[in-house]
């Protein structure tokens, strides 16, 4: 049943991202990106990475794509039109960049398999026999607080100064008067 | 093979109960509103006009289906379902007596949270594939109120979930009543574990966790759309918003979402704050009225109750106030909601290393 559901959610990802660079319509685009996004947090769930999965459909699909949708509608009709008539071409870059692109690709997706063996790794036999192995019961999210309370206290407040300078900066470009 | 059977009853069970609850508060709607305004509602169809829903969604099943020829079929078709699923999942975290839920997650809250803003994404789709100007406009409007409103909304739970230090609802649920794992204080004083009732809510748990219930519930009824904050679909304006073009079974979608979404942020509240399925009534002494109203059937009496109050004050608040104007609706959230909530949230965690030790 969970083979089954894996499946399905990762062909659901792949092909609804290959229409997103496919597709003419870009408003039908933007929302098939939605499928994507979804998609890729069902995945997340079988990683048992629950707080992830979460955290992606909140950010992802509750703000980030509804920003892109937002900032679509507003924007003016000959700026979209000029948008849809580009070249039919896949990806529409030069030839040598997306030949560079490709083969990066490609090396990342090679080094992956030539990574990956039919067996379990060592690393996770071990943690088994040590029983250190999350559970889907577990209680994963007082572990990450705990987590990032203690471990990665350091990278959690940087993240948090950075963001908080970015709210900033928002906010005083959308300030009306002379000083932008 | 049961399991699977259990998964297939508890949406279905579920479903009927959201079909059956929008039937009734249409109904309790309208009579409300005749009461505010002083006339008497629906009077005509059955006794007191009672099947007066059930002649509506008769009437909208068989509609034709009709769809606008510059729509975009696709987008304007999936807009509904879209909506609808999202509140509707929603429920599946959702707890309604002890231990009476269809999943017992850890990341209970955090998922209605996350799951409830796909709607958003819905109503964008609606607008954007009816290729209408007032719909575009209204899906618009809904997504500025609906996205700065999240906000609020997020900070009112953070300050609950610092005190519980828990987003499972059914432990937030059992940490309000006489079952508690853990010592109910009332307003950080009063040991009330034994009590229980009333004064083990979380709103009185500590005195500025009510302000934080008040903040929610604004912010949720402007999730909701719903007036004073509905200038999304306002028919004075914008004609329906981002519903104009929808009509017949797609419409009536829709509106199970909007009632759908109304129970869920009340039970939410609900569960949250004002005890979910504990009882309001103390022990005292040797009366154990808490001891006595506890317990399964009770628990989903209560629970229900509860959410159906507030939902009535829901509606209450609906025919009371007046439209909000775009900019005072941005001025509440922006500069009366969201620092308040933020004072409420650097309480909470004051309170939860000074007062719970």
């Amino acid at each position: 049943m969970e083979e089954i559901l894996f499946y399905a959610f990762a062909t659901l990802a792949i092909t609804a991202a290959l229409l997103v660079v496919n597709i003419r319509n870009t408003a039908r685009a933007l929302f098939l990106f939605f499928v994507v996004l979804f998609a890729m947090a069902g995945l997340y769930l079988f990683a048992l990475a629950d707080f992830v999965a979460i955290t992606q459909i909140l950010v992802y699909v509750g703000g980030v794509l509804i920003l892109l949708i937002f900032a679509f509608m507003l924007s003016n009709k000959e700026l979209l039109a000029d948008l849809q008539n580009t070249s039919r071409k896949f990806i529409s870059l030069p030839n040598w960049q997306s030949a560079l692109l490709s083969l990066a690709f490609l090396s990342v997706m090679l080094y992956a398999f030539w990574g990956w063996k039919q067996h379990t790794p060592d690393w996770i036999i071990e943690s088994q026999r040590q029983g250190t192995v999350i559970q889907a019961t577990d209680n994963n999210i007082g572990t990450l607080g705990f987590k990032f309370m203690t471990q990665y206290v350091l990278p959690f407040e940087v993240i948090s100064i950075f963001l908080m300078m970015a709210l900033i900066g928002a906010a005083h470009l959308s300030r009306k008067g002379d000083s932008v | 093979m049961a399991d699977l059977l259990l998964h297939i009853i508890i949406p279905i069970a579920i479903f009927l109960f959201i079909a059956g609850f929008t039937l009734f508060a249409v109904y309790a709607e309208r009579k409300i509103a005749g009461f505010v305004q002083d006339r008497l509602g629906p009077m005509e169809t059955g006794k007191y006009g009672l099947i007066q829903t059930i002649a509506d969604i008769l009437k909208l099943i068989q509609k034709e289906f009709i769809t606008p020829s510059a729509a975009d079929k696709a987008l304007f078709l999936t807009a509904p379902v879209i909506i609808f699923v999202a509140v509707f999942i929603g429920y599946s975290v959702v707890p309604w007596a002890p231990d009476f839920l269809p999943t017992n997650t850890n990341t209970g809250l955090f998922f209605i949270l996350a799951i409830v803003s796909i709607d958003a994404i819905g109503i964008l789709m609606a607008g954007w594939g009816s290729n209408n100007k007032y719909s575009l406009l209204g899906a618009i409007r809904a997504i500025a109120q609906m996205v700065s409103y999240e906000i609020p909304v997020g900070l009112s739970l953070i300050s609950a979930i610092m005190i519980t230090q828990t987003l499972n609802l059914n432990e937030i649920a059992d940490l309000q009543g006489i079952h508690s794992p853990e010592i109910i204080y009332f307003m950080g004083f009063w040991d009330v574990t034994d009590i229980g009732g009333l004064f083990a809510w979380h709103i009185f748990q500590a005195p500025h966790l009510l302000v934080v219930y008040i903040i929610f519930f604004i912010a949720t009824l402007a999730e909701c759309n719903r007036a004073p904050f509905d200038i999304p679909e306002a028919e004075s304006e914008l004609i329906g918003g981002f519903h104009t073009e929808y009509g017949g079974i797609k419409f009536a979608f829709l509106f199970l979402a909007e009632y759908a979404m109304m129970f869920l942020v009340s039970i939410l509240g609900v569960i949250i704050f004002l005890g979910g399925w504990n009882t309001p009534l103390p022990n005292i002494g040797s009366l154990r009225l808490a001891d006595w109203t506890t317990g399964l059937g009770w628990g989903l009496f209560w629970t229900v109750s509860k959410s159906l109050l507030i939902v009535g004050i829901q509606m209450w608040v609906r025919w009371t106030l007046p439209r909000f104007r775009a900019d005072q609706l941005m001025t509440l959230c922006w500069k009366i909601l969201i620092p308040v909530a933020f004072v409420c949230m650097a309480i909470s965690g004051l309170w939860r290393i000074l007062v719970i030790v």
